[in-house]
């Protein structure tokens, strides 16, 4: 995947006109396999900009900064990251106006924090992977479903098997087995928050977990605050989780944090569904548990 | 020379792990960590000796991500409070690189100096012993020398290990490290060997002025242009070997409760929220600055070092990329303050 140039050509004449403010894309860091998210504001600093086998981030998230503001932004956004600017269109968290939406079409991109780990002699490895990154070889929307221009050829979804084969199994465990697994996930976390803002669907101005008054979840890393921690983050991704995948990717314990997501996919799809999150954008529509009615069914309460 | 053969390692750590806490390098599961010794699985864990180093620095050992304080419980009109120390069991710290040596010299400068004695943190330290494990060969993201670090002689250690052909080399510096010497001395051999020598550093930086610079460039716009692909989690903070703020928090059921404190991060809006609401660090962009000024201005203006080791780590695991190499390099280039 290269779209360097094109965007570039874009970039250029969105800011030389005067149609956006800044253009949210990539530049490169340090080493080869290190791109990182960049905001080019001038027509000079776009010959910065890149967008490569190395341009995995899902930018969406970086528009929450700028929610409260005028700027009108262009953002490049591969076809996972395109479903984080529904939900975020969904959420009212920025107008449509203030977008230009350069889609691209991805045939899966690397994992630059997985080449920096591999690279860097903290891992023990024979030959560094320099394959798809993990979350791209189970890729479900590799085209953008929202943009006002399109690169690239379409794509064909890479994700094959039943990707709740493994959330069938864990619900076959019984209880106890069950809280022996997710025990053994959770008691690593170290709570750096690194899944919840990476999200772009955690756009709450103020999160639960920063809460002190009252404190909602305790600071302790101790398995029954770990357990609060990640149980409310999973359930509030309920219907909201876009699966781009940048919560796993970036845990620095490699907690399989999309296995908890799906498993909330699963769960919304079966009770209000068929429903995917951040497929469409249709002005007015409202995903499922974002709204209240009356008659809402709670004859579990 | 003394020499520790690379067959007897496990037997070492087996007779040390009688008499104290003998917490070593692991790949436990996918994570890398420093784990006690007594919790070794073979089927799950991996001994790291020989890795360049693990993601989480031993910095835990001594300052506890959360640490009990206290416990208090009423009765009546009264409160009664307990605070008895718990039993502190003597810990080893064995094959920890030169840069994680020098984080937990920083924390004892923090936490026992300039007038202020941390209790819970000496009660930890006094009863720890460092088994060094000396570094020739420098990874891609390493810079502690450029930090001043030396890798090959780190200056807090009690026992520096130097790998050599055949094992390492056991070269005892303290009488705390003669002290646990003597425990496993029928297992070390004679041998004469020769040291590797140091490879070169293939990532350099030069701090000298920088602290000086900083001064005045509070407000240079790199600051902007840097923490624009930070996302604000604590991830660097956490895993850095270095950064010690911890917060002091309470639980408490009913009549009963404890206090007790924590790791924070300065990358959390919750660290400067203040009581009326209002929170001086409201974005990433002050948060970020904070975190470099401190470590490269704050803490030299006061400690007379900067405090990074140039561990690497947050580097490596930055999911922003966020560089303090580029950081430090710009402000060294940079006009303003020279």
């Amino acid at each position: 995947m290269n779209y360097t140039e094109k965007i570039r050509e874009i970039a250029a004449r969105l800011l030389e006109n005067g149609q956006v403010d800044m253009v949210m894309a990539w530049e490169k860091g340090d080493l080869e396999y290190q791109t990182i998210p960049f905001i080019a504001r001038t027509v000079d600093e776009v010959s910065r900009i890149v967008c490569d086998e190395y341009s995995i981030h899902n930018l969406s998230n970086y528009l929450l900064r700028y929610r409260d503001g005028k700027e009108k932004i262009a953002i490049v956004v591969k076809g996972c990251d395109s479903r984080g600017i529904v939900r975020l269109l969904e959420d009212n968290q920025i107008a449509r106006d203030r977008l230009y939406i350069i889609g691209i079409t991805c045939d899966g991109v690397k994992d630059p924090l997985r080449a920096m780990r591999q690279h860097s002699g903290f891992e023990k490895v024979e030959k560094p992977e320099d394959g798809l990154a993990a979350k791209c070889l189970d890729c479900r929307q590799p085209n953008p479903v929202i943009y006002d221009e399109l690169l690239g050829e379409e794509q064909t979804p890479r994700g094959g098997e039943d990707r709740f084969a493994r959330i069938a199994e864990i619900e076959q465990m019984s209880a106890d087995e069950r809280y022996k697994f997710f025990e053994s996930l959770f008691s690593t976390c170290i709570r750096c928050y690194a899944c919840r803002q990476a999200c772009v669907a955690c756009n709450c101005r103020t999160c639960i977990f920063d809460e002190t008054r009252p404190q909602w979840v305790g600071r302790e890393t101790s398995i029954s605050d770990n357990f609060m921690y990640h149980l409310v983050r999973a359930s509030h991704m309920a219907g909201r989780c876009v699966e781009c995948g940048e919560c796993e990717r970036v845990c620095p314990v490699n907690i399989p944090l999309m296995l908890v997501n799906r498993k909330l996919i699963k769960d919304v799809n079966e009770f209000f569904g068929p429903y995917e999150a951040g497929m469409e954008y249709v002005e007015g529509r409202k995903p499922p548990l974002s709204v209240y009615r009356e008659n809402d069914p709670d004859d579990f309460l | 020379m003394k020499v520790l053969k690379f067959g007897k390692i496990e037997q070492v750590l087996d007779r040390l792990a009688q008499q104290a806490e003998v917490y070593v390098p692991m790949l436990r599961g996918q994570q890398t960590g420093f784990y006690s010794w007594n919790t070794y699985d073979e089927g799950y864990d991996d001994l790291m000796f020989d890795i360049l180093n693990v993601y989480q620095s031993p910095k835990h050992v001594i300052l506890p991500q959360t640490e009990m304080m206290y416990r208090f419980r009423q009765e009546g009109q009264d409160v009664i409070i307990d605070a008895e120390a718990q039993e502190i069991t003597p810990k080893i710290i064995m094959g920890i690189r030169s840069c994680d040596v020098r984080g937990i010299e920083h924390l004892d400068a923090v936490f026992l100096t300039k007038g202020y004695v941390d209790e819970f943190y000496k009660a930890r330290r006094d009863k720890i012993t460092i088994i060094a494990n000396a570094c020739y060969n420098p990874g891609t993201n390493c810079f502690c020398a450029s930090m001043g670090v030396n890798p090959t002689d780190p200056e807090a250690a009690d026992i520096i290990m130097r790998e050599v052909e055949v094992g390492y080399v056991w070269d005892v510096k303290t009488e705390k490290g003669q002290a646990v010497t003597k425990q496993i001395e029928d297992l070390l051999e004679e041998e004469e060997v020769e040291l590797f020598p140091l490879k070169r550093f293939l990532r350099k930086v030069d701090y000298e002025g920088v602290a000086e610079k900083l001064k005045d460039m509070f407000d240079d716009p790199m600051w902007e242009k840097y923490s624009e692909p930070c996302q604000t989690c604590g991830i660097c903070t956490y895993l850095c070997p270095t950064c010690y703020c911890f917060d002091i928090q309470v639980k408490t059921w009913g009549e009963e409760g404890y206090r007790f404190r924590c790791w924070d991060s300065c990358m959390y809006r919750e660290y400067t929220q203040m009581a009326g609401g209002h929170n001086p660090r409201e974005a990433a962009k002050e948060r970020f600055r904070n975190r470099f000024l401190h470590k490269l201005q704050f803490f030299t203006e006061r400690y007379g070092q900067p405090l990074c080791t140039g561990c690497g780590r947050c580097v490596v695991v930055c999911p922003g990329g966020v560089n303090i190499i580029k950081i430090i390099d710009t402000v060294k280039e940079a006009k303003t303050g020279a």
